[in-house]
């Protein structure tokens, strides 16, 4: 280095201690915010590969179960993966979850609207919704954890009001019907790699049912909304621009803005985020039953949360990931239906996963103070 | 008049019936380091967040190069190359140099709509930077948490630099350092000066500004006590304007009589 | 740290050894949590006959009633293969899709306490429980051979197709003039609304849930002075009609005997399991009569959890 020369402090002003080593690769891994996430689902996997491991929890159709209830948790456990590293907390996507589910059933059952006019309709929503949360939090200062606990009964009282007032009931039925042919449903309804399935079961390798059809018959939707979205929520994160700015508005809103961050664009663009994906678990679930039920993702904002916390985001803000949000959704789906094929009374669930996100938030403090550790 | 790059001229700022700054006058030219002393509430703040473009003054004007500027917002004052470290250094501890460095003005590389953040480019420049400063960043991702105070001190005024400013304003940067780390951050100042940026030094400690100072302005309750060059004031004299120094010396009048009267 | 990895390794160790599972014969998913008052007596049916049979079941159920979550389950059961999965089915367009998955799987499906009029066409091979309409037309039999000629079916939940069917059922087995009375769910309301009726020459009162509607007639008869000049039967039990009943104040509840609907199910697949003998169609477990005749010992089997 020429400049070395130029530089008004030696070396030695700054770096006293020559002992320090270079810092080892594997030091970096070990510091990475997943890790936590990563090594609890390896040993999730583990146990219940001991415990279960012959009761058909790894057979296709078995895997298929509790990678969907994963996926689906992972796809809004995400998005408040990066509302939290940008600072924020969205208390509101259980209740977003059933006003979407809501949206898009009322208008095709009881208005007569293609399915594709409403699920655009519900999408249009969520981003109504998102804006509105950001907003009020970018304007008055308010914590998020407030205005959008405000917004959880806000949104749940009038998706109960409105579909008691139009229909008359809590759930509004018969939408299956809708989905074939529809320009839009199929992205939230398709099963996928039907062939890879069908071909497994004609060499045996998988459970056939009486018909010489395969049992498992294809990847469920939610599975691919997961990955995609885990691989772009990354690539936001990590590799753009916006991406820095969403860990400097988490990690000191005030100095980002003061070197020219739009933290409140960016907040607002993040709570638009959560509500988004909550209406894409709303989709997709809408889709698979068939029908919309006012109590729908109740309390689902907290194991989001928690799925985030056990990946190593900062309650805090400004450090997290989103891949460790999405293992730790895989965690929490597979122990919630692993559960069920053990003898273990699956009240125990709960404990489990308040325990888990205990043991993660100490883990993450630790991993904080040694990452922000000053000499 | 006009090789000042900063004149402030009469600035008052009131909030609400507090007056924080009345009628202060300050000029700066190119390479000039100019103290700002005072003790606290003097209105140290209240001046260098106007000249940051955080608070309008009520009164008064902002010359810069020759030309009135009205600040409505820090970004102006950040295009005009006005650049303001403040204590909290607006380092976030949890990200690393590269991204500190660059935050909010990241480089960008690829096709439209989707470019992305160019971190290697980004750490390259950062390396470089902090290696000019003396830092030896040996991971470039490594947080700015695990620097010490006066290596954090040290980036922001170098981000500053980087990003073009001509005015380099810095809020109490010694305060929280130790009399090694102090002592180096000064010298990076004096350099940065020796470039041709003019530095706006704020702080309560004389033993620092007198060293590395070329003027030095001294507020007491919002009022300017006057500017002086380095030549025409010392350090004991400041010291005791800033104490206000003269009511001081009335005091001690006072309480000589009261002395004598009593012993009568 | 050390201390901290041997501590997780032993309680993993531990956890491990004692929840390891074996295979079941037959998977209950119902949408009735165990630990409510009326499926817990249920699941005691299911553990009672698995005891009986000599084979090994498991009941399970969502948190909440969640139709998803439930599917899920059913699901969750497919892939263990039992040799028979018991459910309660009361969304079939939700459960539809897991439970013809299960039967296209080989695993033959019994429904239990709910869907009777959905269980035929998703392919499951028969039903135990109550069905609404024969129950209704039960109690109004009954209530015509005690005399009544003018009476009041109190709906609590307009809407909820199940309640229309019983007084539907009521009005076909009374033979007299049913007159349906909507109200809310609140007791207090119930019991004003009642109340507003008596002076209009009804000898008969049913209604459609014991503790809500039942108890709250009853009380709104009490104030009249009309017990026993008015006759009064519900749908299901609570406590406070068992004992009603048993004082001789109310003339019938009707018991849909969900211990049955435990047991049976279990019964059924255990001879099936054995003998391939499989029953057609609806087993009704229901109207089973509390009258002031057995009230007594059948409030001593609810304190055991049998009825």
């Amino acid at each position: 280095m020429s400049t070395k020369s130029k530089s008004i402090a030696s070396k030695t002003d700054f770096n006293q201690d020559e002992r320090l080593q270079k810092v080892s690769k594997l030091k970096i891994l070990l510091n990475r915010p997943e890790l936590g996430a990563l090594g609890g689902a390896i040993l999730v996997f583990i146990f219940f590969g001991i415990v279960a491991g012959d009761t058909g929890m790894f057979s296709a159709y078995g895997i298929l179960n509790f990678l969907d209830v994963s996926a689906n948790l992972g796809i809004i456990a995400i998005a408040a993966a990066m509302l939290m590293i940008g600072g924020e907390f969205d208390l509101s996507i259980g209740s977003m979850i059933g006003f979407a589910g809501i949206c898009i059933a009322i208008p095709a059952i009881y208005w007569g609207w293609p399915l594709w006019m409403s699920i655009i309709f519900a999408f249009s929503m969520a981003v109504l919704v998102g804006y509105f949360n950001g907003i009020l939090v970018v304007r008055t200062g308010l914590p998020s954890f407030i205005v959008t606990l405000a917004m959880l009964f806000i949104l749940r009282g009038a998706t109960l009001a409105l579909t008691r007032l139009i229909t008359g009931r809590t759930q509004v039925p018969g939408l299956r019907v809708l989905i074939e042919n529809d320009p839009i449903a199929w992205i939230f309804a398709t099963d996928t790699f039907k062939w890879l399935f069908t071909w497994l079961g004609s060499m045996n390798l998988i459970a056939l049912r009486t018909d010489g059809t395969p049992l498992a018959t294809g990847i469920p939707p939610s599975v691919i909304w997961f990955i995609v979205l885990a691989i772009i929520s990354t690539w936001i994160l990590m590799k753009t621009r916006y991406g820095n700015w969403i860990f400097a508005s988490g990690g000191d809103k005030n100095g980002a803005n003061n070197v020219g961050v739009p933290v409140g664009r960016v907040k607002i663009s993040l709570f638009i985020g959560t509500a988004v994906a909550a209406t894409i678990f709303a989709t997709i679930q809408v889709l698979d039953a068939g029908s919309a039920d006012t109590m729908r993702g109740t309390l689902k904002e907290l194991e989001a949360i928690a799925a985030a916390v056990v990946g190593g985001c900062l309650l805090t803000g400004g450090y997290g990931s989103a891949i460790g949000a999405a293992f730790g959704a895989i965690i929490f789906g597979t122990v919630s239906m692993g559960i069920f094929y053990t003898d273990v009374d699956t009240d125990w669930f709960k404990v489990f996963l308040g325990a888990m996100m205990l043991v993660a938030v100490i883990f993450n403090n630790y991993i904080r103070r040694k990452v922000t550790e000053s000499k | 008049m006009s090789d000042y790059l900063v004149q402030f001229n009469n600035i008052s700022k009131f909030f609400g019936k507090v007056i924080a700054l009345k009628d202060v006058t300050m000029k700066l030219r190119k390479g000039e380091i100019m103290c700002l002393l005072g003790d606290n509430g003097a209105g140290k703040s209240t001046l260098i967040k106007t000249l940051a473009g955080v608070h309008k003054p009520d009164e008064g004007e902002i010359i810069i190069e020759g030309k009135k500027t009205i600040f409505d917002s820090p970004k102006d004052a950040l295009d005009m190359g006005i650049a303001t470290v403040y204590q909290d250094l607006a380092l976030v501890s949890l990200m690393s140099v590269t991204r500190n460095f660059f935050m909010g003005r990241e480089p960008l590389k690829g096709p439209p709509f989707f470019k992305t953040f160019d971190i290697e480019k980004a750490n390259k420049i950062a390396a470089e930077r902090m290696g000019q400063i003396g830092i030896d960043v040996r991971d470039p991702s490594q947080a700015v948490g695990t620097m010490s105070g006066g290596e954090r001190q040290c980036l922001a005024i170098s981000r500053a630099i980087y990003f073009g400013a001509k005015v380099l304003v810095l809020d109490e940067p010694t305060s929280a350092l130790g009399v090694h780390q102090a002592s180096v951050v000064l010298k990076y100042i004096v350099k940065a000066a020796s470039q041709g940026l003019a530095v706006i030094l704020i702080t309560h400690n004389v033993h620092h500004a007198y060293p590395v100072g070329n003027s030095f302005t001294v507020l007491n309750r919002g009022k300017s006590l006057g500017t002086y060059e380095k030549k025409n004031i010392t350090r004991e004299k400041l010291l005791s304007m800033m104490a206000g120094g003269e009511e001081l010396d009335k005091l001690e009048v006072e309480l000589k009589e009261m002395n004598r009267l009593s012993t009568n | 740290m050390k201390k901290v990895y041997l501590t997780i390794a032993a309680l993993l160790t531990w956890a491990m050894t004692s929840v390891a599972a074996l295979a079941v014969d037959i998977i209950v998913v119902s949408h009735g949590q165990a630990n409510d008052p009326f499926w817990s007596v249920a699941k005691n049916g299911v553990d009672k006959a698995c005891k009986d049979m000599k084979i090994s079941c498991k009941y399970t159920a969502p948190a909440t009633f969640d139709m998803v979550e439930m599917a899920k389950l059913i699901d969750n059961a497919v892939s263990q293969k039992p040799k028979g999965i018991v459910i309660t089915l009361p969304d079939a367009a939700a459960l539809g899709k897991s439970v013809k998955a299960a039967i296209s799987a080989g695993i033959p499906v019994i429904s239990m306490n709910s869907g009777s009029d959905d269980y035929m066409k998703l392919g499951i091979s028969a039903h135990v429980g109550q069905t609404e309409f024969e129950a209704g037309v039960g109690g109004g039999q009954k209530m015509k051979a005690a005399g009544g000629k003018k009476a009041l079916c109190v709906n609590h939940e307009v809407g909820n197709v199940a309640l229309d069917r019983r007084c539907a059922g009521f009005k076909k087995g009374f033979g007299g003039s049913v007159e349906i009375l909507g109200t809310s769910n609140d007791p207090t309301e119930i019991q004003k609304a009642v109340a507003a009726k008596l002076g209009g020459g009804y000898d008969t009162i049913l209604t459609l849930g014991a503790g809500l509607a039942g108890e709250a007639a009853l009380k709104a008869l009490e104030s009249a002075g009309k017990v026993g000049s008015v006759k009064l039967g519900t749908f299901d039990m609570s406590p406070g009609m068992l004992k009603a009943a048993a004082a001789g104040k109310v003339e019938f509840l009707i018991d849909q005997q969900q211990y049955l609907q435990g047991y049976l199910p279990i019964s059924i697949f255990a001879q099936y399991m054995r003998y391939g003998t499989m029953p057609a169609g609806v087993v009704m477990t229901g109207p089973g009569f509390v009258t002031p005749q057995n009230a007594k010992s059948v409030i001593k089997w609810a304190a055991q959890g049998y009825r």
